[in-house]
């Protein structure tokens, strides 16, 4: 039993490291926009096919994959911003961006059906097949691989917020925009590099993800709706809280497949998030709005 | 007020002129048609349905409509039925009140098909299925709507008692989603195996958001000894099925002794996608390629000439209810009634994927229509001769 427990444990923080990822974008738009971008998940899919076209197309290897999948990502988070989500939010609406990226979602997933088709593809790497295996647990290179990308990652984000003077004025642009722009930050600058670095997390997360996904141009639209929750349990921008909201619901899946039915995980999950709304509405980790991001 | 050459309006009304009387598949005024609706997921997760239906349905339309039939000439009109009841159903409304078909092709999933089949019922439409397995599309019997597929009973019967008496197996745990052919297939396999003596040990659904399948592998390594996984999904959550069970081994793909069973539902290839995993895999098929009968053969060069590629079953089936179709026009139809009552009549109808033979409840009684295959170490083929 200990050995199940082990093993369904270091399953759910698998899991949980790539919810993480994905869910820690959505929480910097919130935290800075006080907006939901409903199009993460395209950016998330996209991601996955740039990383896949360049492993399997171009021939390049896995690593330099998530490399570019973190760029194409970034480029395309500044170019919708730019080109839709900016001259909207100019126009003073609140409701229009949020619209806005419904459509850009729509969009994105039927231009992918239009490029890509709509057979699933199959992302293997050469960390996917390879499984160790210590006594009766089993885990793939893939999967540490994850861990070890999502936890540095997670560790350079929370460094670059907290030391560095972008991330102190993106801290300040999401405590109060008016204010900051008082004191001489560009908040139209910094919330360009809160989408660019978001849609850059999501573009890697969808390179981690694309070979444990199933790969279709609708992929990323079954990890949001567990990112939205992850969001919403962890606390609306809230980095540490999403991070720990997203471990939990990973290890709340391989457990509730383990010791009751796969098909209550998302019961329990939402569950839990209704919990959340109920009993501590501000998410896990409860600051005041100000001090998010 | 712009002026316009002359020249340039001969040329616009020749145009519209042109418009008004060709339709789709280069028909004219002066042919008969028999207007298909074609309703077929092109979006969402079984979008790989309606692409490889597609491409199997404008094969055989274009063949027909070489010479015509009675002086009639096909014509298809697709519809996004999304593999879903909700889309399925404003899918057919659309069909049914802007195209106003004489017979309706489709769906592949189950669900949308039940959805659809009130409609059909009420418009008098003829409705073909070739893909969906749940019982529940021919039984107690709908008058209007026929399927070739066999039914999740003749299918989970026939492997339940195969995985028992050809492999051997006395244990075996159950993958499916949750959905009716995912459920109602399931239970079939169950009842049948544990009447012939064989135990289930775990009974596991799960939804089409799944992704990671790593801690359902687990739980199946940790319930002992099993001889075979019948696993219905579609392809996609199957390929992370096959992998998982291998990397957690428990399946012949990953050092274990586990056999997976698979579907009708999986498209060719997809041992080619699953990759060592798949080795030992045995799976029905609607289709085999091996088939020596000339129609299997004209129809896998034809496909290879439009296409470049070889067929799949889901090709084959797709073009088998268009030459069904064929056939019921040539035996006299013209209209929705007639071709219901064509279709009913059928007797010894010979396609590609098997033959063709309505029962009472409008259900294909040939068993003919499914052949198993072994996946082997190159993920090649070998057909098993089970049927």
């Amino acid at each position: 039993m200990l050995t199940v427990l082990l093993q369904q444990g270091i399953n759910g923080i698998v899991v949980g490291s790539l919810y993480v990822l994905v869910a820690l974008g959505l929480t910097l738009i919130y935290g800075v926009l006080v907006q939901i971008n409903f199009a993460h998940a395209d950016i998330v899919t996209l991601g996955a096919f740039a990383a896949y076209f360049f492993t399997h197309a171009f021939g390049g290897s896995y690593l330099a994959s998530i490399g570019i999948a973190l760029v194409v990502g970034g480029a395309l988070g500044w170019l919708i911003n730019a080109a839709i989500f900016a001259p909207l939010r100019d126009r003073g609406s609140e409701l229009l961006p949020l619209i806005a990226t419904i459509g850009v979602s729509i969009m994105l997933q039927n231009a992918m059906l239009a490029w890509f088709g709509p057979i699933p593809y199959a992302f293997d790497t050469p960390y996917s097949e390879h499984v160790i295996r210590i006594g009766s647990t089993f885990f793939t290179v893939q999967s540490v691989l994850i861990i070890i990308v999502s936890t540095t990652t997670i560790g350079l984000l929370y460094a670059f917020m907290k030391f560095t003077f972008l991330g102190k004025a993106l801290r300040a642009v999401s405590q109060d925009r008016e204010t900051a722009g008082l004191m001489g930050i560009n908040p139209n600058y910094l919330i360009m590099l809160t989408f660019v670095i978001a849609s850059a997390l999501a573009g890697m997360g969808g390179a981690l993800l694309g070979p444990v996904l199933v790969m279709t141009p609708f992929a990323g639209t079954s990890v949001i709706v567990k990112a939205f929750a992850i969001v919403i349990i962890g606390g609306f921008g809230n980095v540490e809280g999403t991070i720990i909201a997203g471990l939990l619901v990973g290890l709340i899946e391989s457990y509730t497949t383990q010791f009751l039915d796969p098909g209550l995980i998302d019961i329990v999950v939402f569950a839990l998030l209704l919990l959340m709304l109920a009993v501590r509405p501000t998410g896990l980790i409860a600051e005041k709005r100000e001090e998010n991001v | 007020m712009i002026k316009q050459p002359f020249s340039s309006l001969l040329i616009s009304a020749a145009l519209a002129g042109s418009l008004l009387v060709s339709t789709p598949g280069t028909l004219y005024a002066a042919d008969k048609v028999i207007k298909i609706g074609a309703l077929f997921p092109m979006s969402g997760p079984g979008s790989y349905f309606g692409a490889q239906d597609k491409q199997g349905i404008e094969l055989a339309i274009e063949q027909i409509n070489k010479t015509g039939i009675n002086g009639y000439k096909l014509e298809v009109q697709f519809e996004d039925s999304s593999c879903s009841p909700l889309p399925a159903t404003q899918a057919a409304k659309r069909l049914l009140e802007q195209y106003k078909p004489n017979v309706v092709i489709g769906e592949e999933c189950s669900d949308a098909t039940l959805a659809i089949m009130p409609l059909m019922e009420q418009a008098k439409i003829p409705f073909l299925n070739a893909g969906s397995s749940s019982i529940k599309v021919t039984e107690p019997g709908n008058p209007w709507t026929f399927r070739i597929m066999p039914n999740e009973v003749m299918q989970g019967v026939d492997i339940a008692t195969n995985a028992y008496k050809k492999l051997n197996a006395r244990t075996a745990v159950l993958l499916y989603e949750n959905t009716n052919a995912g459920i109602g297939n399931a239970k079939v396999f169950s009842d049948t195996f544990t009447k012939l003596g064989g135990k289930i040990l775990a009974d596991i659904g799960f939804g089409r958001d799944v992704n990671d399948f790593t801690s359902i592998a687990t739980r199946i390594a940790g319930v002992g000894k099993v001889d075979v996984i019948p696993t219905y999904t579609l392809e996609g959550q199957g390929l992370k099925i096959t992998q998982a069970l291998a990397q957690a081994g428990v399946t012949k793909g990953g050092g274990g002794q586990s056999i997976q069973l698979g579907t009708i539902w999986l498209p060719f290839g997809f041992e080619q996608k699953a990759g060592k995993a798949s080795l030992g895999y045995v799976r029905i098929v609607q289709f085999d390629p091996t088939d020596k009968r000339e129609i299997v053969r004209g129809f896998g060069q034809a496909f290879k000439a439009k296409y470049n590629q070889d067929p799949t079953h889901i090709n084959a089936h797709a073009y088998d209810q268009i030459i069904l179709i064929a056939d019921v026009v040539r035996r006299g139809a013209k209209d929705a009634q007639s071709i219901r009552d064509g279709l009913a009549a059928t007797k010894a109808f010979s396609g590609v994927t098997g033959s063709v033979e309505f029962d009472k409840t409008n259900q294909n009684i040939k068993m003919d229509t499914i052949h198993y295959m072994e996946t082997l170490p190159d993920l090649s083929w070998k057909a098993l001769g089970w049927n």
